[in-house]
């Protein structure tokens, strides 16, 4: 097939579009869109971007079905010699084998298909111990995957068979790794059994092969003698219902050798038929490019269906963030407007604050006067900020999307809402250095004065501080003020300590609405990938019609 | 590929009761969705099962719905008439009649609490045991369950000694679930099923000695579970939640599927006393593989977290068998007849059912941490509700006033109010509140008390009484309190004014009025955590016990 390179840039970008696509926010349909999209990587990566670039690269035969369907026999009987374990314990394999003719080994040594798998090697001429040959593979390691690749003279050249894991066994990392390996094949090899033929598992895989259009085979295998024909005709008919009816189909018997018996190898004859399918596939110019092209063009028109889905997943995640933030930016104005609200009613004046003020000058001193109503101030700011909060928790507690966020109990370090401890004492503290600075402008303004006339800068700062913050029930501070310092100056000290005390609203609570937004923010959900996937996918559309 | 593979059976229904970072990731992939979505229960696996999604959407996903089978069960109100039918209903783990009760009742005081998906699956036990109950306890019902080709109705029909289920070559072959009784009687147990008469059948007639061991057993034949048949999957789920033992046919290719393993021998791994695992076809396999396979199954069962019953302790029986040579059988049938004469299956289902849902909802009750109220929380209360009215400034301001002018010291507002506050401090506390004050007139005032602080105050109090309560209960609390804070602040005003403005005998009967309002509604903030969860609760032990309170 040929392959213009504009195609060819065209998927490259698409596909680090997809790579780029994050769904950080556990929403419903989250998780199948990452599969969707780690699925759509393994295709371009592996199959795909490998196959239109080196179009004369051996075509890769993928054997994968069930556990103890018999695959890795029919690998060895395939191949002559027994490159892959067979056994009765389920599931024997757990690293796959590619085997290939020794000429093609360098197509499959490097990192062209299936980079993220460690290669296991051994040059030929090592002798191999093949009962030693899963040790081998347990060399790997379990967390990094490996592939065992293996050289056969018997295979013919341009043909290269996978023995994959089970597709159904309790081994999750064979699941896993087996759906990677089929969705890098150019011919999918389908082994079930007389048993299995029926089993929902890999009729999943049966039908996503029929959706992507794949080169697909399928072999029933294990199947005892006598009834051969009655089960193969109930196979080819549940096949035909399922619109499979063309997919070539080899029944291979039920031999000793199938559990393990004899030379582990099934004679010649019993697979004979499929190698011959195989290597006419590989060598036949024609039929090489009919497998080759269908697979291709398949997983290409899959994309027109697959990106679309994954694009609205993306928007689906920023939606949501936008509700998340929407609501914490809607808490934290609604409790603003109530502080400023309660504070020109003179909340803050009330209690011990008002007590103070009350019995002041003759029962509370200028200090404690302070100290009340900066205290009275403070407690304003955490009344309200956890007011926000908890609307915000009930709000969230209603969204899929916040399941990912943890509220106060931590978060400490990653600028998130920390432990109410923690919240407390940034507003005390933020009030408290507004208080320092008010100190300082009093005291400024002390010092303009002449010196005999100069009252005490405490004070000053103590009516400054009740006037601003008493509303109406303090009327009389600015006119005690005004006595001590002149009108003009108790004025202008209002206006630069009425400014000051709007400041130092706003950084408590802009600052605590900005730490709940810190942890949504830091997830970076932005409106941009879902356009750009579209953008990606029309641009290759509009190569592919291209002659 | 990412195949999510988690089970998600056990995932918290709720978000949890808080905890937790900022944002929390799920696996290596920094930007892989976080996992919790999806709480269907359905058996997730990665590309495989975004086409069992797929197909789900044809007609043969009618699953985990309610049991349409069940229609026969007759009345099944709480307190049915138990006592009718049953006579052997104890076990070793203590009688299951008072565990079934304490269920009920914890479920009973959780309805307005905890959401009816929550409480549904316990509420199920419970019917069900019901109607158990109700049925005979003479027979055993054991349902032979398991892949198909795994060779069930094979076994079913070596069992009954006769060909009633169709075996074959076909896969599936059962369709539908066949009932082989070896005692009369069974009809209400088949009923309850949903068998129809036609498939209600009786063993091979003149049955050897080997029969007379089996009376009272009732077999039932499944369909497969694993097949893409549709409805097998259904029926068999419908009736394995029935039924009062299963045996579970393996075969050597199918033995360590993840569908048998992750969908149903991990969720009944507690039912491990009433269930059987064997591994049929035995004759498939050459030499001393038998004994390797055997042995790889019972590691995957432990695995799973069955107990296996070996050495006489309780738990799974595992064994190997063929039900075409016979090979095996002879054993199997002692093993049964011993486990049906016992006639104590049904209640160890049942129990082990109970255990289930009890471990399910026990998140939902019980959390790591001790609720209830401290010393210190109390006093802290009182403290910020005396800042919130002035009062703790007022002490002070007394004292200095007392200094000055000791002789009028008795008479300033500020005194009475400081003794008002130190009297909430001793014995008795805010009963007292209302004595201390005392009459003084002045003009009265508009929110003397801050607002703030009273609420700051009631919140610090729910936080420390439902800190270590998990979701919903905590919750019920801090709403407790914040209704019973109501009108508070309204109240300390007018205590407040009372205080400075004093008044005659009447005003001060008001204020005693007043008081006692404030203190019970203080209280009531305070008491209502105990409303929380109720005070029972179900434990394995099948004993009840008591919350710790510290009152
Ligand atoms: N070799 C051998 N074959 C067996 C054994 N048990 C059952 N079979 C064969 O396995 C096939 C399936 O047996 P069934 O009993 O129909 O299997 P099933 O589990 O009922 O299958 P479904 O009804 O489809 O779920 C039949 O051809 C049986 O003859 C056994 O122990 N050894
Ligand atoms: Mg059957």
């Amino acid at each position: 097939m040929d392959v213009r390179p504009q195609l060819i840039d065209a998927l490259s970008a698409l596909r680090d579009r997809v790579a780029a696509v994050r769904l950080p926010l556990p929403l419903p349909g989250a998780e199948r869109a990452w599969q969707t999209r780690v699925e759509l990587l393994d295709q371009l990566d592996d199959y795909l971007l490998p196959r239109l670039k080196d179009p004369e690269a051996p075509l890769l035969a993928v054997v994968g079905g069930s556990t103890g369907a018999g695959k890795s026999t029919l690998v060895n009987s395939l191949v002559g010699c027994r490159v892959s374990q067979a056994g009765v314990l389920r599931p024997t394999t757990r690293t796959p084998v590619l085997v290939c003719h020794p000429d093609d080994h360098h197509w499959f040594a490097g990192v062209r298909v299936l980079p993220q798998l460690t290669r296991i090697w051994l040059p030929p001429g090592q002798a191999r111990d093949p009962d030693g040959l899963d040790d081998l593979g347990a060399a790997g390691g379990d967390e990094e995957s490996a592939l065992r690749v293996e050289t056969a003279v018997s295979l013919p050249r341009g043909l290269a068979l996978l023995d994959a894991p089970d597709i159904d066994s309790l081994v999750v990392h064979n699941r896993v790794l087996a759906a990677e390996l089929i969705c890098a094949a150019d011919i999918w090899v389908m082994v079930t059994t007389a048993s299995r033929y029926a089993d929902a598992v890999p009729w999943y895989l049966l039908r996503t092969a029929k959706e992507y259009d794949a080169s697909l085979v399928t072999v029933l295998d294990r199947v005892p003698h006598q009834v051969i024909a009655e089960v193969s005709r109930q196979y080819a008919a549940l096949l035909t219902r399922a619109g499979l009816g063309d997919v070539p189909r080899f029944t291979i018997p039920e031999l000793p050798e199938s559990a393990g018996g004899g030379s582990g190898l099934l004679p010649t004859t019993a697979v004979a038929p499929l190698r011959a399918w195989l290597t006419h596939r590989a060598q036949d110019p024609a039929a090489r490019q009919q497998s080759v092209g269908r697979t291709a063009s398949g997983v290409l028109r899959s994309l027109n269906v697959r990106l679309p889905e994954l694009a609205g997943a993306v928007a689906a995640q920023y939606a949501a963030a936008v509700r998340l933030s929407g609501v914490v930016e809607e808490a934290y104005r609604k409790e603003a407007a109530r502080v400023r609200r309660r504070l020109q009613s003179g909340a803050v004046l009330a209690g011990d604050a008002r007590t103070r003020w009350r019995g002041y000058p003759l029962d509370s001193s200028t200090g404690e006067l302070l100290d009340a109503l900066v205290e009275s101030l403070v407690a304003l700011l955490q009344c309200a900020v956890a007011a926000a909060d908890d609307e915000i928790r009930t709000t969230w507690r209603g969204e899929p999307a916040s399941g990912a966020f943890r509220f106060e109990d931590a978060g400490r370090e990653a600028g998130g809402w920390g432990p109410a401890e923690d919240i407390e004492g940034r507003i005390a503290v933020a009030v408290r250095r507004w208080r320092r600075v008010l100190e300082e402008l009093a005291d400024e303004e002390v010092r303009l004065l002449e010196k005999n006339a100069a009252p005490d800068a405490e004070t000053v700062a103590a009516l400054l501080a009740a006037a601003l913050l008493g509303g109406r029930r303090t009327r009389t501070a600015g006119e005690q003020l005004a006595e001590r310092i002149g009108v003009q100056g108790a004025l202008r000290l209002r206006d630069k300590g009425g400014a000051l005390l709007t400041a130092c609203l706003d950084q408590v609570m802009h600052g605590e609405r900005d730490r709940r937004l810190a942890p949504l923010d830091a997830l970076d959900v932005a409106p941009e990938p879902q356009a750009e996937l579209i953008a990606a996918l029309s641009v290759l559309q509009k190569e592919r019609v291209k002659p | 590929m990412t195949a999510v593979t988690d089970q998600d059976q056990d995932r918290d229904p709720a978000h949890g009761p808080g905890g937790g970072q900022g944002v929390e990731r799920a696996g290596t992939e920094p930007q892989a969705p976080a996992k919790g979505a999806g709480r269907d229960g359905r058996w997730d696996d990665g590309l495989i099962a975004r086409r069992a999604a797929t197909a789900s959407e044809e007609p043969d996903e009618a699953a985990d719905a309610e049991d349409p089978g069940d229609a026969g069960d007759g009345p099944d109100g709480p307190d049915g008439d138990i006592a009718t039918e049953v006579e052997a209903y104890e076990r070793s783990g203590g009688p299951l009649t008072p565990r079934l009760d304490s269920l009920r009742e914890l479920l009973g005081l959780s309805r307005a609490r905890l959401d009816r998906e929550t409480l549904a699956e316990a509420g199920r036990v419970l019917d069900e045991a019901a109607a158990r109950q109700r049925l005979s306890s003479r027979h055993t019902v054991v349902a032979i369950a398991g892949a198909t080709g795994s060779g069930k109705s094979t076994l079913f029909n070596s069992l009954a000694g006769a060909q009633i289920s169709d075996t074959g070559l076909r896969r599936p072959t059962t369709a539908s679930p066949i009932a082989c009784s070896w005692t009369d009687g069974a009809a209400g147990l088949l009923d309850r099923l949903a068998i129809p008469g036609r498939l209600r059948r009786r063993p091979q007639q003149g049955g050897s000695e080997a029969d007379a061991a089996l009376q009272g057993l009732v077999l039932i034949d499944l369909p497969d579970h694993d097949s893409a048949a549709p409805g097998h999957r259904e029926q068999v789920d419908r009736v394995l939640a029935l039924v009062d033992a299963v045996i579970w046919v393996v075969d050597p290719e199918k033995y360590a599927d993840a569908a048998l393993h992750e969908r149903y021998l991990r969720p009944l791994a507690g039912h491990a006393e009433v269930t059987f695992v064997v591994l049929n076809q035995i004759d498939r396999l050459p030499g001393e593989a038998a004994e390797l396979v055997l042995d790889d199954l019972r590691r995957l069962l432990d695995e799973d977290g069955m107990a296996l019953g070996e050495h006489g302790e309780p738990g799974a029986t595992v064994m190997s068998l063929s039900a075409l040579t016979g090979e095996g059988m002879p054993e199997l049938r002692e093993v049964l007849g011993r486990f049906v004469q016992e006639r104590t299956a049904a209640a160890r289902r049942l129990s082990a059912d109970v255990d289930a849902a009890a471990a399910r909802l026990r998140p939902v009750y019980v959390a790591d941490g001790r609720p209830g109220l401290g010393e210190r929380a109390r006093e802290d209360f009182t403290d910020r509700l005396a800042e919130a009215v002035g009062a703790a400034a007022s002490g002070q301001a007394a004292e200095r006033e007392w200094r000055r002018n000791a002789g009028r010291a008795c008479g300033t507002p500020w005194l009475r109010l400081w003794r008002w506050y130190e009297s909430t401090r001793q014995l008795g506390g805010l009963d007292r509140m209302a004595l201390a004050l005392a009459p003084a007139p002045a003009p009265p005032e508009e929110e003397i008390t801050a607002r703030q602080r009273v609420e700051q105050a009631v919140r610090a109090v729910a936080d420390a009484a439902s800190a270590g309560l998990p979701g919903p209960w905590a919750q019920a609390v801090r709403e407790a309190a914040v209704n019973g804070a109501r009108g508070l602040p309204e109240a300390l005003d007018e205590l407040a004014r009372n205080a400075s403005a004093g008044a005659g005998a009447g005003a001060a009967r008001r204020a005693a009025g007043a008081g006692t309002r404030t203190r019970a509604e203080v209280r009531a903030g305070v008491r209502r955590r105990a409303a929380g969860p109720p005070r029972r609760r179900v434990r394995p032990g099948g004993r009840r016990r008591y919350w710790c309170r510290r009152r």
